[in-house]
Formats: structure tokens, C-alpha cells, sequence
């Protein structure tokens, strides 16, 4: 077995609602544990409400859990401070969500430098410039965007947008890619196109994945798949 | 690298900050501009307020010397005691008197002024100034005012003022010549080779006031920057003043001019008052040597504290730029909620988030600044080029010359204070983006994300 990439150990999530007099808690996780190992491609599946999403943004370090460790290799996410987070999640996770998320002010080569502007100082940056945005143009180019280029999100199809969001995660190479059903916005033609270019990527980069999806076809695709129900794994 | 990148890709994509730019830039170049005129008027003014005042005035009391003798009778002791500082660059003395004014002839029916209306009979009343020409000059102001443009009435030698006018033919004996303020000859109907009669009169005996009168020909007219001056003098020469009053002293107060004032005038005012007691020149009293500040510090202090006042209500322009900021950042912190999602997603953390935001504020206050400040002190160094041709354009005259009294729109770009302003302009802008930048920082990437 390869080493792990990814390890959730006991997660639990609450939420409290209501007004302060009538305050109610709700469990939505209790006691996840998950582990992606080195090139593993991940399935998860569930219910609308199964707690996909609360577990997928504990992951990715963007919520805190009530209770429970995220080790992302040999690091405990959540021990540390919200710049080594943040700097952890830039340099260990690449996103590709639903609704692509792409910036509507930069053109799709800007898009996918991003990561880069975010990791490097202004001055590093304008050192590498001319490289960094060589292999972004590249990335792109491989995805069958050539000739968009310079197009920004409003000029792109919803396809094309996903491709882009793809390029932009795999951009400064991470271990693990997680992927919030990234074919769920686009028609079933292109959704088959785009999950055909993540998965050859996967394969090809010999990937970490974690493939969030409603579609028993997609899942089918994993090596794993792991159903979520009331907030635990089954 | 993004926070500098973005922040500006912001600002560039999006027309509305262009509003946040332009309300710190119409801030700070108008205040810029205002506060030039302001300077300017206010310096201006300033020269008015001392009028013709020379750096000091020396007024013998009229009183015996403490030694019981009398005070000189001429001023020529006294002028040759002040020249004799070195840091004296002139003197000269003056004779001043009362007096009440009469066109004579024809002109006396267009008079503005009627003696019997009791609304502005005292506006006859003319304040006589004996001079001596050629030490008055090297003292004062005057050649300026008997030169100054419009040149309509103007005396015909502005080195020789009290020549008889070109033209003049007496009639018998010839009229002594006076130089009248522009304001007053308006009053009068006067003109250069107008006739006019100045009744006065003199203390005579211990209980007796003797009554004088002469009638003089107008040698033209002079306009100093001061409205009042110019209705109520008439320049005389001293010697023609002596012998109309026959008065008991030649000189009510001696001029002087010095090297330089700024660094000597108080102490010098101190030296030459102990000096000319020493020599039993002046009789010791308080208030006989004063610089011009002195005699006219009540005002002075009236017109800074005015400047105060107008940057401090000008100021609240920039404020109100601050605000517009403020509202647009917020505005902007709300519309960009999932950008500010996505880019924590990426790797961004609070306080990358919160520079993104405040380096807007930054963009904002450097174009705002440098653009207003620019415009500002070309439209200050420009106002009358400006002036004219926007009179031009609407066809009304926006800086009236003859209201203000002033040749042009006087304004003066001080250093320090632009300085002062843009140095303003910017800390309040980063003081009002700071807010809506750290909201921005504490958003939950998770609400950001999710806001679609």
C-alpha cells in the first residue's frame, strides 16, 4: 500500500442554531475517518444532507471540525495557524468545484497563474513571469484551449470554464486534488469530456483524488468509493 | 503578489472606483486651489492691511521731553539719526492732517458725493498726507500706486507727481497740485486738471482754531490695493501742507524702510526707540516706534485665523472622499464575497485578503492624490487664464478687478501645504478602506464560496 496523502481521523461536525434562548444543536459528522492513499482515486457519494460537502470542507482545511484530526501527508492541518493553513492548502490541495469558481476580472492564462501570484512574492513572481506563464499557457493549450487564451470566464463555455478551473488546480502540481462534482454544472456531453480529461490527468500525474459525485457512472470510475448517510461513513 | 495584481485589475475593470479616484482628486485639488487663492488673497490682503505703512513708524508724542524742552520742530534730526543705523535702508517723514473736500466748478454739479445728504457728508472728510517725494519713495509704495493699471487719470510723471498736469493753464497763480485716491476722484467726478478746494483748520493760541482753506489742482489720481485708502487720501507736498496749516511741527511721523525686516524689524524698533530718546529725539513714551505688525496686529491675527477656518471647513471635502470610499470598498467586499472564497480555497489567508482589499484604497488615494494635486496647482498657477476664458465661455465676468481692487486673481501655491494635503488626502483614504478591507478579511471562506 502507498503512503498516505490524506488522513481524516474522528471527524465530528455540530452546528448550533436558533436565537439564544432557543438554541439547538445539530450533529452533521460523527466520527468520520478517511484516508486517501498516493495516487488513489476516491469516490464519495451520498444524499443530499449526508454531510458531503461539511466533510469536504473540513478537508480541505476551510472549516474547523468540532472534533477530530486532517493530517495532509505528515501534517495536522487544524494545529496549525491560519497562514500555515493557508500556505499548506495552496502548495498540498488543488479544488475544482461545481461552479467552476474562476475569477471574472482575469482572463483564463490569469486564472491559472493564481495559485502561482498567491505562493510567490511580487518579486519572485516577476522573476519566474515569463516561465510560469509559458507553462500555464501550455497546461492550457494541452486541455484544448489554445485559442482561448485570453478569453475571461464570461467569453468561455461552461466546459471550457471547468477546463480552466482543472488547469488552474493542477498548476503548481499537488499531491491530492479534490474535485466537488465537477461535472454537475455542465450537459452530459461535456461533463463525459471534462471527467475524461480529469481522470487521464489522475491517471497520467498518478493523482491523490477525492471525487465528490451524485453519478453511480462517475463513481464506477474510482478505485474507492466511499457512501456517506446521516453524517457517517459506510 | 496577487494583492498588488488583483487590486489593480480591480480597479481598472470595474468604472465605479473611478468615483472613489475622482471624489479624493475634486478633495484634494480643490483644496489645493482654494487654499492658493486663499494664500494669495490673504497675502494680498495682508499688504493691504499695512497699506502704505513702512517696516516702522516712528510718531514723536506731542508732548515735551521729559527734560522739559521741546520736541524738534523739523524732522531732519530725526532722519539723519535713523539713517545713520546701518540696518536702515530709507526714512522718510510725513505730515498728516484733516480735512474736508469741495470739487470746485463744473465738476462740483456731477459730484456723487452730496454734502447736504446726510448718508455720506462725511465722506468729504480726505485725510491730507504732506510727502516728500523722493524720500517717500524710497520708503513706501506710492510710485507702485501711482503707476498701477488701469492707467486712466494717472499722474502725468510718476517721478514728479505734484508737476502741474499737461495742459494746465492758470489762471493767475498757479495751483499747487495733489494726487488723489482713484476711489475718491470717482466720488468726486475728478479728473487729472480738475479744480478743488480743502477746507481745514489749525489750533491757534491756547483756546482758538483757526480756520484754512486752498484750492489745488488735481495732478492725477493713484489706486493702492485698499478701497478705503484710495476714498480718503489726498498726497500732498509736505512743504505746501506746512504752509497751508502753518502748523506748530512740520512731521507727525517719520518712515522707515529696513534692510530686511523679517530679521530685524522688532529688534531694531527697540534700538532706534532707545537710541532717539538718548539723543532727545522722541520723549520716551510707549507706542512711538512700532513696526507695521504692531500697528495693525488686531487684524493680522483676524486674517490667519480666517485661513485656519478655511482649511478646516475645506477639509471636510476629504471626508467626504472618505466616505465614498468607504462606500464603494464595502459595496465591493460584498460583491466579491466568492472571489475572496476562491481565493482563500487557492491558498490566500486573512491577512492577504485584507491587503487586497486596503491596496485598492491605496490605488485610490495614489491616483487621487497625484492627479488632484497636479490639477490643483495648475489650476492655482493657471486662475487667470482659467478665469478668463470660462468669463468668456458664459459671458459673465467671474473675477470682478474692480470689486477686489486686485490686478489679478492673487494665489499663491505654498510647498508645505500640498504636501500637507496629499499626506491628508491619503491617511484619511487608508483610514476609511481599512474597515471595509479587514470585514473582508474575516468573511468565512465557506459563506464566500457558497454566495453565488
Amino acid at each position: 500500500m502507498n503512503r498516505p496523502v490524506l488522513r481524516a481521523v474522528g471527524i465530528r461536525k455540530g452546528f448550533v442554531i436558533g436565537s439564544r434562548s432557543a438554541e439547538r444543536r445539530i450533529d452533521v459528522l460523527h466520527g468520520v475517518d478517511l484516508t486517501i492513499h498516493d495516487g488513489e482515486l476516491v469516490g464519495l457519494m451520498g444524499a443530499s444532507g449526508a454531510g458531503k460537502s461539511t466533510l469536504l470542507h473540513i478537508l480541505a482545511l476551510l472549516e474547523a471540525p468540532s472534533a477530530g484530526e486532517v493530517l495532509i501527508g505528515e501534517t495536522s492541518g487544524w494545529k496549525l495557524s491560519i497562514s500555515e493553513r493557508a500556505r499548506l492548502r495552496n502548495s498540498k490541495l488543488g479544488f475544482v468545484f461545481q461552479f467552476y469558481h474562476l475569477l471574472p476580472e482575469l482572463d483564463a492564462v490569469e486564472n491559472v497563474l493564481l495559485p502561482a501570484m498567491i505562493q510567490k512574492s511580487a518579486l519572485e513572481f516577476r522573476g519566474a513571469r515569463a516561465e510560469l506563464r509559458e507553462r500555464a499557457e501550455h497546461l492550457l493549450r494541452g486541455f484544448g484551449l489554445a485559442e482561448r487564451l485570453k478569453h475571461r470566464p464570461a467569453q468561455l463555455s461552461g466546459g471550457e470554464k471547468q477546463r480552466v478551473a482543472i488547469a488552474r488546480a493542477l498548476f503548481l502540481d499537488p499531491p491530492l486534488l479534490i474535485a466537488d462534482e465537477p461535472t454537475g454544472n455542465l450537459d452530459s456531453a461535456t461533463g463525459e469530456k471534462v471527467l475524461e480529461l480529469l481522470l487521464s490527468e489522475q491517471k497520467k500525474r498518478s493523482l491523490s483524488m477525492l471525487l465528490v459525485t451524485h453519478d453511480e457512472r462517475i463513481a464506477r470510475h474510482c478505485g474507492r468509493v466511499v457512501r456517506m448517510a446521516d453524517g457517517r461513513t459506510t | 503578489m496577487y494583492k498588488s495584481f488583483l487590486s489593480w485589475r480591480y480597479l481598472t475593470r470595474r468604472p465605479v472606483n473611478l468615483i472613489g479616484i475622482g471624489g479624493i482628486l475634486v478633495g484634494v485639488g480643490a483644496l489645493i486651489l482654494i487654499l492658493s487663492i486663499m494664500t494669495g488673497f490673504l497675502e494680498t490682503t495682508r499688504k493691504t492691511v499695512r497699506g502704505n505703512l513702512a517696516d516702522l513708524i516712528i510718531e514723536p508724542a506731542d508732548r515735551p521731553l521729559r527734560s522739559g524742552a521741546e520736541l524738534p520742530r523739523s524732522p531732519e534730526a530725526l532722519l539723519t539719526a535713523v539713517r545713520a543705523d546701518p540696518r536702515v535702508a530709507g526714512a522718510c517723514a510725513q505730515l498728516t492732517w484733516f480735512g474736508i473736500l469741495a470739487p470746485m466748478g463744473e465738476e462740483a454739479r456731477f459730484s456723487q458725493i452730496k454734502l447736504f445728504d446726510p448718508q455720506n457728508a462725511g465722506r468729504a472728510g480726505v485725510q491730507l498726507v504732506g510727502i516728500d517725494t523722493a524720500d517717500e519713495f524710497q520708503v513706501s509704495n506710492l510710485r507702485e500706486a501711482l503707476t498701477r493699471e488701469p492707467r486712466r487719470d494717472r499722474v502725468a510723471d510718476p517721478d514728479n507727481p505734484f508737476a502741474p498736469p499737461p495742459g494746465y493753464e492758470p489762471d493767475g497763480r498757479p495751483l499747487a497740485s495733489v494726487v488723489v485716491g482713484e476711489a475718491l476722484a470717482r466720488a468726486f467726478d475728478l479728473s487729472r486738471g480738475s479744480e478743488l478746494m480743502v477746507l481745514t483748520g489749525v489750533p491757534s493760541g491756547s483756546e482758538d482754531f483757526k480756520p484754512s482753506n486752498r484750492r489745488f489742482i488735481v495732478a492725477g489720481t493713484f489706486r493702492t490695493q485698499d478701497n478705503e485708502t484710495d476714498l480718503s487720501r489726498l498726497y500732498i507736498d509736505r512743504r505746501e501742507l506746512i504752509d497751508l496749516l502753518g502748523a506748530p511741527r512740520e512731521f507727525s511721523q517719520v518712515l522707515v524702510k529696513l534692510r530686511n525686516y523679517e530679521q530685524d524689524g522688532a529688534v531694531a524698533a527697540e534700538d532706534l526707540h532707545k537710541g532717539l530718546i538718548k539723543q532727545g529725539l522722541l520723549a520716551g513714551y510707549t507706542g512711538e516706534v512700532r513696526t507695521w505688525e504692531e500697528f495693525r496686529g488686531v487684524l493680522l491675527a483676524a486674517i490667519e485665523n480666517e485661513k485656519v477656518l478655511m482649511a478646516i471647513m475645506l477639509s471636510l471635502v476629504l471626508l467626504v472622499a472618505g466616505f465614498t470610499i468607504y462606500a464603494i470598498l464595502s459595496m465591493m467586499v460584498t460583491e466579491k464575497r466568492r472571489d475572496i472564497g476562491i481565493l482563500c480555497a487557492l491558498g490566500a489567508d486573512p491577512r492577504g485578503i485584507q491587503g487586497l482589499f486596503l491596496m485598492i484604497g491605496i490605488w485610490d488615494a495614489i491616483l487621487g492624490t497625484l492627479i488632484g494635486a497636479t490639477l490643483g496647482i495648475l489650476g492655482a498657477i493657471y486662475i487667470d487664464s482659467i478665469e478668463r476664458g470660462l468669463s468668456k465661455l458664459i459671458g459673465v465676468q467671474i473675477f470682478n478687478r474692480d470689486v477686489y481692487l486686485f490686478d489679478h486673481i492673487p494665489s499663491v501655491v505654498e510647498p508645505w501645504s500640498v504636501v500637507w494635503i496629499v499626506s491628508g488626502a491619503f491617511a484619511c483614504t487608508l483610514l476609511f478602506a481599512f474597515w471595509p478591507a479587514w470585514r473582508a478579511s474575516r468573511l468565512n471562506p465557506i459563506d464566500a464560496l457558497r454566495y453565488e
